[in-house]
Parts: structure tokens; C-alpha cells; sequence
């Protein structure tokens, strides 16, 4: 089963996108901000690693660019793709997420069909990925 | 988890969000160039603001949003914090906390909020307009985006847009004033023109601002909208821009980007602007033709069944082809990580996984071909040759003859652009799974669990006690020695464990006595103001531990005292001067722990009180005979404020003065057992001394008997337990009294009290027990038969019709079954 990990620091942004993901039929996990991501991801078994980082921009600690930065030089984990979800009042960010080695962009907060079949695209789950596409707005 | 539980969550951590945005408000005011507090600041309304995001609240959001925008600018320097931000953002927060509690109990805010929304948001948004970009031109361009400052009227650029023929949109005359070059280099990129309304700047809007930061911006062209009027008639509050960009993020983000003035920008996908090609797209990358093979061996069974799946694949495909572009975007940049490389790899295989393309399959396995560790150019070739053509089975098994709808730039209509809606509330839960726990470092809990939990560890505890006397049934009934001692040595454990277990709970239950300071400083800071006096709070032992129920009845009396401070207590500057005092007072909130109890000292370095002013006041109010305010010392004068119907001012005050007054903050802490004493000293200042339990869960008591029966004492109350001989008790008229360490006793009898049929008892000594009990500043010895031992018990409230009965605090049950009755001895006498 596919593993995503949602770094957040709201609480209820947190409970939210673990729902929708969860309902989706993925595991989730979460962390508080980029350091806890990075301890949690360092003791995760190397047999189930997450297979995707939904991350917040703005959080204490570490912020979701540092993280992903830090991600992307990981010895072990680099390779899993990146989801930044973060609100438009710093949507020049889009560019400074991309530079940081985010793989999409999405503006909060998303519907969850959006989120889920953006997360459903670059894990490549087919079934779910349709089923999202359904609530779309086309 | 439901939609209830992520509301009760959103309700939780707004509340949360409050208090320290409340707290940090304040800390700024004081120092309003820490970069460190302004970001904390931020961030605490960028989370709130998000959180109302996901739920459909909009005047919430609306306040929230301003306040972050205002604070966003603050925090980058371009605008000052000054008092007046501070009390628009602190109003928006009440609004916000109002709200709050709206939701908390309707869950929805009503319409009557919208009004108020508005104005509080025009307000924060008044602050943003600060210095008005009156001088466009002048301004340096921003680092990432040329910028060209050129009027309208005299564009240059002649050349039409290079991919506009034939039209399917006509292009518009304004895109001439984008560089031909930039319109090649980004052929599905976006352009825009937004022409502010001339009184924006009225609305706190800043075109400039929000022009500059349109998300992955290219290109921003400054144009006027009319010709300029000569500069002694010119209007500098009238905007007369005519901003036009290209940007190369998705269109979604460019038109959410200018969400709230829709109506004053246009937005065009240069993709619209091309013709649909029968065929194929004319992709500005290669593009891999499909082969039949593959149509016919790679079907997807879920594509070819789902019901509406024609649409939902076409969204699928639109989707992943965006994303897949994002991805080849990803690679063209400059110094990308290995990490970054490996990422778009698998994401791009998630992507050809996902879609189930007909050329899917084909195109996986080159790309898994690809050597480990290709170059990001290598990859990013490998991504724009293989760039799927956006056939899919769904529409491929019905639609192979005529494969029209295959352009996915034609599925970029402007219109398209509103993107994604905000605050859509999550669907009902289909099944709950994946969720492995995330541990938290801190977890919070209903209080009435807590409560519960409590309550069952005090039936416990009495429940223990039985042991005891079970014990000695074995023993004495059954003539059980061997039994009895084992129950005994398993009494011992299980009264250790209740023990501990009782102690952590109550640990639980305990709060610093911060929480309830933390409101001290914006009181004092708004009440100050508005009396225009100059006073500084300063905050002790903030840390200092009680039980939520301690601190939060607390709460109201401290704010009653503290506002008594600023009310009469602390003098305007001027008056204070003349006192040889400095011009600003100060109030000192202390609160330390002696004992098991909890002392909290308000002192100021106010007026103090007038002893003579409080006799004349008892008087005029009756409250007093005159002979007998006469007869009071200074310190038991200024006791007088604690009568109920005392007020000292003259007029009543917004603040103070409604005759409310000291007797409530009494009546408040007595009710959690606490007791409140006044000291002060004419001219210096007042001191105010709280002494409050720790835990209001266990009560403290001391067993005494009369008549035969046994009744409890609270500790608290109790000075001292003494022997009186009958001889030194005086008998005038009803009255007894006798004399202890210098101070003349009046004794009341607790049989009498309590009308049992019965006189206290003498010792062989001749001696009487007298219980020393404390009303207020004056002693009362209740005689009694006999002391027993104290004991600490769980205090139950008497319910129903003996709740009646004011002369008993309540009952507690005893470890060998029996029922205490707790005296309140200040309504017994």
C-alpha cells in the first residue's frame, strides 16, 4: 500500500488531508514540520518508505522548501515525489517550490478529488486517479 | 473521522491560534522590529487563515485573509507596525473569536456577521494601502521579470502574436505589448491584463503589489489607462494604470491569483488562442506517435466500464498532461538536485501509470530504460519526446476513427480558469483506513473526560477505604487473623496506586496561571488608553500551577481588580507627577505557590484608598451607622469596599462604578475557597492578596463531633483548635466569649447552631474544644465536643432539596460507608 506522509502545521490542515488521502485508500502519517518529516522519515523501515511528501510551505522549525531540499539530497528517500500544497499569498512561491525540487504545486485550500488525483497521478494509481477525475471540474 | 470531528479540530486549534496571536499582538507593540515575533505572528494567522479555508466560512476568512496580507507586508519591511494596525488587527481577532464561538454553537455563522466581516476587512486593508504606489514608473522592476514601462498609446510593437492565426480566440489588441520573443519562448504560457478601477487604492487594493507577484511571472508591462493629466491637476489617490503580463504558471493560479478583482483582469491561455488541429497537436515538442499495437493490447478495463468515464478520463489526461509539462519545467532548471531528477523520474512513471495511455506502456518501459543516472537533460529530452498525446482508452476505445478532442491546449479556455475552488468541505467518509496514528508530542482531551476520570478515581478512593474495615471484619467476625493481614499488605498497594493515580490526574487538570494573565495585557493596554493613563503590567510567576477550575474562576475576578487599578487606583499622568511619582504607574501581578495554596498579589502604585472617603461612602449608603464607621481603625475601613452595594466613584464609569464591586470578586474567590485581603496605603498604592487551593478535586477537612454525631470543617477556614476552660468563658447577656492570644473571641455553641438537642460537652479537665474558624478579617470559636483527626475527601454538592440547606458545603463518603456532612460555617453563624 502506497505510504504519504502530510507535513503541515495546522492541525486541521492536517486531519484534512489525511482523510481525504486516507479515504482514498492510502496510509498516511503526519509531521508537525520539516524536522519532524525528516526524523520520522530517517526511522522509517527502508522496506516501507513514504512514497509521497504532501508539505506545507510556511512551518516553523523547518520550513517545506528546506525540507524538500533536504529531501532531495537524501541518501535513500530523494526519489519520492513532492506535492506542495501551500495558500496563495505567496504564490510567487510556485517558482522557489519548483527550484526547490517540488514535483507539483497545488493551491490551498485544495477539493479533495483535486488533491487526491493529483496524489493518485504521481503515485500511479490508476483507479483512483479516475475515480477523482469523476469530481473534477473539467 | 467525520465532518464533526474536523470542525471540533478546526475549532480547537482556531481557539489555540487566538490566544497567541492575542499574546505575539502585544509582544510586537513592544517590539516591533523583532523579525523573529512578526514571523511567528504571521505564520499563527497564515495557519488560522488556512484552516477557515477549508471550511466554508466566508466573513472568517475574509478578516482572517486581511490580517494576513497586512501582517505579510509587515513582516517584509515594506510597511511599519503602528498602534492603530495593532487595534484593527486586535478587533479583528474578537470578531474572529466571536465567530469561533458562533460555529462552536450553531456550526455556521450567520448573516448578519457579513456586515461586520466587511467592515473590519476594509479596515485591516486601509492599513495595507499605506504609501500608495503613486509613482509606478519610477519603481525598480523586480529582479525575475523585466519590466517595460511604456505607455499604451505609444506600444511600438507592431507584430501580432505569432501562433494567433487562424484565431479560435481573437488576441487582443494588448498583447502587442508583450515581446514577440517571450510569447515564442512560452507558448502555453498566460498572459493578463488587469486595469485597476480608479479608486482602488480606496479599497486597499495595490495593483503594483499584486501585478509584481502573480505567480511565475515573465513578463510586466506598465501602461496607463487614459493620458496622463498635467501634474498640478493630477490625482495621485486615482489609479490610471493598465498593467499586462505573461506569466508561465497554469492558468488556474494566474486567475485565482487576481480572485478578488476578477472583474478588472483578463486572463487568456496563449493555448486558447490557437486554432484546434484536426489531427494532432502542434505541440512545440516532438511528439511520439501512438501506435495501433498499443491501442489494442494495453486496455484498462476500469478506463473502458466506469460510468461517465469519457469526462472523468478526459480530466484525468488534461491533469496529468499539466503536471507532466510541470515536470519537464522541473528538469530545465538550473542547478536541480539528483534527488530532483529521480523524483521526476518516478513521477513520471506514476503519471504513465496513472493515465493509462495507449502509449503508456510503450513509453514506460523506455523511460525504465533509461540508464540510473541520467542527467536531468537527458530526462527532460526523454519527457518531452515521450509527452503523452492525451489518448485514452476511454475515449480511444469509442472514438479511434475520429480522434477529435485530442488538443489538450483547446481544453484551456480562459473561462477555464476559476481553477480550484476554494473551502469545498471534505465528502462524508467512505471508509476510514491508512490512518497508522501519527504520534503527537502533545495530545489534548475533552475536559469532561477528564472529569470522569477524575470522579471515578475519587469513587475509587472511597471505594479503598472499605479495605480497611473489611479487614478488620475478617479479623474480628470470622476470626480470619491470617486473611485480615493480607488485605491489610493488599490495602497498602492498592492505596498507593489510588494515590499516585489521584495525584496524576489532578496533574492533569493542572494550568499555570498564565493562561489567565495572558488577557491582563491587552486589558490593561486598551483601558489605559481609553483613560489616558500611562501604565505598565508587569507579570510574575506566570508558571505557577492550580486546577483549571481554580484558574478559570479566577479569570473574572482578576480582570475586576485589575480594571479597580486602572479605574481609581492609578492617577492620570499629570496628577501623578504632582505626587513626586513617575508619570506611568505600574500594576504587578504576582503569583506564587506557599504550601498547597496558590497566592496570586495585584499591587499598584496608585492612589490607594482613602479611609475617610470609604467611612463617609458606607455612611451616605447606609451600610454602616455612623457611630459605628466612627470606630473603625483605617485597615478595618478600607475592609468596607467588600460590602456588597460599595462603589467609591462618584460617576459611574464605562469601566467601573456600577455598584459591582469588590463584594462579586469576594463572593468569586470565596466560592473556590479562596480568600481575598486588601491592604493599602493612602497615596502609595493598593495591594490586593488573593490565597487560593491548588486543586479544588479534594478538600481538606477536619473531623470534629457534636452530639454525638461527626461533621467536617474545610481546613481552610480553621485558625486553630483549642482548649478553653468553662471558667474562662464570659457570659454577657446570650452572648459567650473569651480572650485568645490578646484578641477577644466571640464563641458560638455548634449544637445550637445546628439546633441538636444536645450542650457541648467538658472534658475531665472542664475544658471545652474550640474550633478557631475564620470569617473574612474576624475569628469565630465554634465549641464542639471533640476533634478527630483531618482527612482529605472528595466534596460532593448536596443536590436537590437539601441544596437548600446553605449551612452544609456538601457530603463526602466515607471509607466504612458512612456519609460526612461538611459544615459551611460562614452561613451557619
Amino acid at each position: 500500500m502506497n505510504r504519504v506522509l502530510v507535513i503541515d502545521d495546522a492541525a486541521t490542515v492536517r486531519m484534512y488531508h489525511r482523510k481525504i488521502l486516507g479515504d482514498a485508500g492510502w496510509q498516511t502519517d503526519e509531521a508537525i514540520n520539516g524536522l519532524e518529516a525528516l526524523e520520522k522519515l530517517n526511522n522509517q523501515p527502508p522496506e516501507t518508505p513514504f512514497d509521497l511528501y504532501v508539505v506545507d510551505i510556511n512551518m516553523p522549525k523547518m520550513d517545506g522548501y528546506t525540507f524538500v531540499r533536504e529531501l532531495r539530497r537524501h541518501p535513500s528517500a530523494m526519489q519520492a515525489p513532492v506535492m506542495m500544497v501551500s495558500t496563495e499569498a505567496q504564490s510567487q512561491d510556485t517558482s522557489v517550490a519548483f527550484d526547490a525540487g517540488a514535483n507539483c504545486y497545488l493551491v490551498k485550500p485544495a477539493k479533495p478529488q483535486e488533491l487526491v488525483l493529483t496524489a493518485a497521478l504521481l503515485l500511479g494509481d490508476a483507479a483512483v486517479a479516475l475515480k477523482a477525475a469523476e469530481g473534477v471540474r473539467a | 473521522m467525520n465532518q464533526t470531528e474536523l470542525l471540533d479540530q478546526f475549532i480547537l486549534e482556531a481557539r489555540d491560534c487566538l490566544e497567541q496571536i492575542g499574546q505575539r499582538l502585544l509582544e510586537v507593540e513592544k517590539s516591533p522590529t523583532d523579525a523573529e515575533l512578526l514571523n511567528d505572528l504571521f505564520r499563527l494567522v497564515h495557519t488560522l487563515k488556512g484552516n477557515c479555508g477549508l471550511f466554508e466560512f466566508k466573513p472568517l476568512e475574509r478578516v482572517v485573509h486581511a490580517g494576513e496580507d497586512l501582517l505579510d507586508r509587515v513582516r517584509n519591511g515594506t510597511l511599519g507596525y503602528s498602534n492603530d494596525m495593532a487595534d484593527a488587527l486586535l478587533d479583528a481577532m474578537d470578531f474572529t473569536a466571536q465567530m469561533i464561538d458562533e460555529i462552536e454553537q450553531t456550526g455556521a455563522i450567520s448573516s448578519a456577521a457579513e456586515g461586520r466581516s466587511q467592515a473590519l476587512a476594509t479596515a485591516l486593508r486601509a492599513h495595507l494601502a499605506g504609501p500608495a504606489p503613486t509613482a509606478v514608473a519610477t519603481q525598480s522592476a523586480p529582479a525575475d521579470a523585466p519590466v517595460t514601462a511604456t505607455a499604451a498609446a505609444t506600444t511600438a510593437a507592431t507584430t501580432t502574436a505569432p501562433a494567433a492565426t487562424p484565431h479560435v480566440t481573437p488576441a487582443p489588441a494588448w498583447m502587442d505589448r508583450i515581446p514577440t520573443t517571450l510569447l515564442e519562448r512560452f507558448p502555453d504560457a498566460v498572459v493578463w491584463r488587469y486595469r485597476p478601477e480608479p479608486e482602488c487604492f480606496f479599497k486597499g487594493e495595490d495593483p503594483w503589489l499584486l501585478s509584481r507577484q502573480v505567480p511565475a511571472l515573465k513578463h510586466l508591462d506598465v501602461g496607463t489607462q487614459g493620458a496622463w493629466p498635467p501634474v498640478e491637476e493630477a490625482d495621485c489617490y486615482q489609479c490610471n494604470l493598465d498593467l499586462v503580463g505573461l506569466s508561465d504558471a497554469p492558468i488556474a493560479y494566474v486567475s485565482d491569483h487576481f480572485r478578488c478583482v476578477p472583474e478588472q483582469v483578463e486572463v487568456i491561455a496563449l493555448s486558447a488562442l490557437r486554432p484546434a488541429p484536426p489531427v494532432a497537436a502542434p505541440a512545440p515538442v516532438p511528439v511520439a506517435t501512438t501506435t495501433p499495437a498499443a491501442v489494442a493490447t494495453t486496455v484498462a478495463p476500469t478506463l473502458s466500464v466506469a460510468p461517465g468515464g469519457g469526462q472523468a478520463a478526459a480530466n484525468l489526461r488534461k491533469r496529468a498532461l499539466q503536471m507532466w509539462d510541470d515536470q519537464i519545467a522541473l528538469l530545465s532548471r538550473s542547478g536541480i538536485a539528483p534527488g530532483t531528477v529521480a523524483a521526476v523520474r518516478l513521477s513520471l512513471q506514476g503519471l504513465l501509470r496513472a493515465t493509462a495511455d495507449d502509449s503508456a506502456a510503450l513509453h514506460l518501459t523506455t523511460l525504465l530504460a533509461l540508464p540510473a543516472n541520467a542527467s536531468a537533460a537527458a530526462v527532460g529530452q526523454w519527457a518531452a519526446q515521450h509527452r503523452p498525446t492525451g489518448e485514452a482508452h476511454g475515449d480511444a476505445s469509442n472514438a479511434t476513427d475520429h480522434p477529435d478532442g485530442l488538443d489538450v491546449h483547446a481544453d484551456h479556455p480562459a473561462s477555464d480558469g476559476s481553477g480550484l475552488p476554494p473551502g469545498t468541505p471534505p465528502d462524508a467518509a467512505r471508509r476510514s483506513s491508512g490512518d497508522d496514528g501519527g504520534h503527537q508530542k502533545v495530545l489534548k482531551v475533552g475536559q469532561e473526560k477528564i472529569d470522569r476520570l477524575m470522579d471515578l478515581i475519587g469513587e475509587m478512593v472511597v471505594a479503598k477505604n472499605a479495605l480497611p474495615y473489611l479487614a478488620q471484619r475478617a479479623e474480628t467476625h470470622f476470626q480470619q487473623r491470617e486473611l485480615a493481614r493480607e488485605i491489610k499488605a493488599q490495602y497498602a498497594v492498592i492505596n498507593r496506586i489510588a494515590e499516585d493515580m489521584q495525584h496524576a490526574i489532578m496533574q492533569v487538570r493542572m494550568l499555570p496561571v498564565g493562561t489567565v494573565f495572558q488577557r491582563f495585557g491587552r486589558l490593561v493596554r486598551d483601558i489605559s488608553r481609553k483613560l489616558g493613563k500611562e501604565v505598565e503590567l508587569v507579570v510574575e510567576g506566570e508558571d505557577t500551577e492550580a486546577d483549571k477550575n481554580v484558574i478559570e474562576s479566577l479569570a473574572d475576578p482578576l480582570i475586576h481588580i485589575i480594571r479597580n487599578s486602572l479605574d481609581h487606583g492609578i492617577e492620570l499622568p499629570e496628577a501623578r507627577r504632582k505626587a513626586g511619582k513617575p508619570a506611568h504607574g505600574t500594576i504587578r501581578v504576582a503569583a506564587r505557590q506557599e504550601s498547597d495554596r496558590v497566592v496570586i498579589e495585584i499591587d499598584d502604585d496608585g492612589a490607594g484608598v482613602d479611609p475617610n472617603r470609604i467611612r463617609r461612602k458606607a455612611i451616605e449608603r447606609g451600610l454602616i451607622p455612623e457611630d459605628k464607621a466612627a470606630t473603625l481603625t483605617d485597615t478595618e475601613a478600607v475592609q468596607l469596599i467588600f460590602l456588597p452595594g460599595f462603589s467609591t466613584a462618584d460617576t459611574i464609569s464605562d469601566l467601573s462604578g456600577r455598584g459591582v464591586g469588590m463584594d462579586v470578586v469576594r463572593t468569586a474567590v470565596e466560592r473556590i475557597n479562596g480568600h481575598v485581603e486588601l491592604s493599602s496605603q493612602f497615596g502609595k498604592g493598593t495591594r490586593l492578596r488573593l490565597s487560593l487551593p491548588l486543586s479544588m478535586a479534594v478538600t481538606n477537612v477536619m473531623i470534629i463531633e457534636a452530639g454525638g454525631r461527626r461533621f467536617g470543617v474545610p481546613m481552610d477556614l480553621i485558625v486553630e483548635t483549642v482548649r478553653v476552660h468553662a471558667d474562662d468563658i464570659h457570659h454577657f447577656k446570650q452572648a459567650q466569649t473569651t480572650v485568645l492570644r490578646g484578641r477577644i473571641v466571640p464563641l458560638r455553641a455548634l449544637h445550637g447552631l445546628l439546633a441538636l438537642d444536645d450542650t457541648p460537652h467538658l472534658n475531665e479537665e472542664g475544658e471545652h474544644a474550640v474550633l478557631v474558624v475564620r470569617f473574612g478579617s474576624e475569628n469565630v470559636g465554634l465549641l464542639v465536643d471533640q476533634f478527630h483527626g483531618a482527612t482529605d475527601i472528595i466534596l460532593k454538592p448536596l443536590e436537590g432539596v437539601l441544596a437548600g440547606l446553605t449551612g452544609f458545603a456538601g457530603t463526602a463518603l466515607m471509607g466504612d460507608g458512612s456519609v460526612l456532612m461538611v459544615l459551611n460555617p460562614k452561613e451557619l453563624v
